[in-house]
């Protein structure tokens, strides 16, 4: 699977939304079904998914979709 | 007025929310009086809550005209609250502007992103003592509404504010919903100081929220026990908030570790953490840890709060007199509600409660007369005709393994739910072992995340239809 598959996946089943939803429209903001523990479960998977440990102003700022992939890129996972 | 709004110095700031408003008292009084005026006193309103400053004044006013709400969470299922509608018929529902539009009724009344609707019900009887309905926090999807006399909101606001020591200083964040019962206490509490009141409706783990609460000074914070696990996954101890002094916990059992967590953290950062008891049918709090006792007391609820009393009974309802003792926890005070309701009829009804209260929650009294919950009565399961408590064998796993839990299940099988696969196996040898009871009667389920209610109550009956149906 590539990274962007995984990604994706975690998407899919933390907000429980079809695959053709996830993109740049998909913010904090904007989905309902993102609350706080959503989002905790969110970081949860993508941690355990990629082995890494997110720093505290990541968490609070992973606001969305497209952030989350910069946010990654960071810590040496491209999300292509 | 209630809650004694109009008796506060007119020009302290009173509410802030993020949307953007602050109310003064003279303002919220003037406000609030103003709405209550728009609704026909002994009338039943649904406020569909949000932690705003809008929300707030409707609660405030129709409280103060005599009218009755009904709290709901403004993000409701919306099957729940047409089930609710049905069963209570209210004449009028307070909604944000957004959520209005859903229902087919003209608006009457506007203020702050607030809307009044007069829906085309009757006005029916109610009970000349009843003041407010909230459903109960354990309850998903059932009509069942617990009934607030008039003096219950009033008494625990008084009394916990003079447990905690609150001063008009204090500027409370509150994070907790307002239609739940603490999170109603938290704000009731500071108004009835006239300290200033932080709603926000920000998620806890966005930047939003905590750039909010430094901004606006936050003094002190209540969570439940879901809150700080969010405030540790955020190593919000390494986080430099100089003016929040004061964290307070209810809604559930900490673990130990995160207990003894926090209470170290309060003594290095010479802040105070305050854990307390409380339920939706008595007005919130019941009881309180002193914040000098949480480094020696892991895991207590403290004593009662003034004016109230807190005892424990046997079996056969006999009052256990020993200062040591274990039973079921009983509280007696002026912030007992009145009864339930599952129908409007009930509505009319008086005083069932009298005064005293039984949670059904088993608890511990230690010598010094402080009260530690042990478990629930009801949270049992008889497996092979054996007494399993399901709230013990989630603690032992917790404190064994470290990891989150949640057991469930019905008499044929406990259901224990975990989220780290990789324990499966020796949770399983663990708990068969811890109650010499048969493998075969326990299931692990590795799920992705324990499924909470936005209380932070863990909803096991949803967990067992979602995973082990």
């Amino acid at each position: 699977m590539t990274a962007r598959e995984k990604y994706d996946e975690i998407f899919v089943k933390v907000f429980e939304v079809d695959k053709s939803e996830l993109g740049s429209g998909f913010n904090f903001a904007d989905v309902e079904k993102w609350d706080s523990l959503s989002h905790l479960t969110l970081i949860s998977e993508l941690e355990d998914a990629f082995d890494i440990m997110f720093e505290t102003d990541d968490i609070l700022h992973f606001g969305g979709y497209d952030n989350g992939r910069k946010i990654l890129a960071r810590y040496g996972v491209a999300i292509d | 007025m209630f809650l004694g709004i109009d008796r506060q110095n007119g020009s302290s700031l009173a509410m802030i929310d993020n949307e953007g408003y602050r109310l003064t008292y003279g303002e919220t009084a003037a406000l609030a009086a103003e709405a209550g005026r728009q609704v026909q006193k002994r009338s039943l309103i649904f406020l569909l809550c949000t932690n705003t400053v809008g929300s707030m004044l409707g609660y405030l006013g129709f409280v103060d005209a005599g009218a009755v709400p009904v709290t709901l969470n403004a993000h409701i299922d919306r099957e729940l609250l047409r089930n609710l509608l049905e069963v209570y018929a209210p004449a009028y529902i307070w909604a944000p502007k957004a959520a209005a539009e859903e229902f087919p009724y003209a608006p009457v009344y506007e203020t702050h992103g607030y809307v009044l609707l007069r829906t085309d019900s009757e006005i029916y009887p109610l009970h000349e003592d009843l003041q407010l309905c909230m459903t109960t926090s354990g309850s998903t999807g059932s009509p069942k509404l617990v009934r607030y006399k008039k003096g219950n909101l009033e008494a625990n606001a008084r009394n916990v504010a003079k447990a905690f020591g609150w001063t008009s200083a204090e500027r409370a964040i509150c994070d907790l919903g307002m239609q739940y019962t603490m999170g109603l206490n938290v704000i009731n509490t500071h108004l009835y100081v006239g300290a200033t009141v932080l709603l926000t409706t920000y998620n806890l783990m966005s930047a939003d929220f905590w750039d909010y609460i430094r901004k606006e000074r936050g003094t002190n914070f209540t969570g439940v026990p879901f809150s700080y696990d969010i405030f540790y996954r955020l190593r919000f101890e390494r986080m430099d908030l100089p003016d929040l002094r004061t964290l307070s916990q209810g809604g559930g059992k900490l673990t130990d570790a995160r207990f003894i967590q926090l209470a170290e953290y309060a003594q290095r950062t010479g802040k105070r953490f305050i854990p307390s008891f409380g339920t939706t049918e008595t007005s919130a709090r019941m009881a309180c840890l002193p914040a000098e006792l949480a480094l020696t007391k892991t895991g207590s609820i403290g004593r009662a709060i003034p004016e109230g009393e807190l005892f424990l009974i046997d079996e056969n309802g006999q009052v256990l007199t020993d200062m040591e003792a274990e039973g079921e926890m009983c509280y007696k005070g002026p912030n007992v509600t009145m009864g339930y309701a599952v129908c409007k009829e009930d509505l009319s009804k008086g005083d069932e409660f009298k005064g005293v209260y039984r949670t059904g929650d088993l608890a511990r009294r230690d010598a010094d007369g402080c009260y530690y919950v042990t478990g629930r009565l009801s949270r049992f399961l008889k497996l092979l005709s054996y007494r399993v408590s399901l709230d013990q064998s989630e603690r032992l796993i917790q404190q064994e393994f470290g990891i989150e839990c949640a057991c469930a299940g019905n008499d044929q099988r406990m259901n224990v739910y975990i989220t780290d696969a990789s324990k499966e196996k020796d949770v399983l040898d663990y708990i068969a072992g811890k109650t010499g009871l048969y493998k075969s009667l326990f299931k692990i389920y590795v799920v992705p995340g324990i499924l909470r209610n936005d209380t932070g109550k863990i909803q096991y009956r949803v967990m067992d239809e979602t995973y082990a149906g």
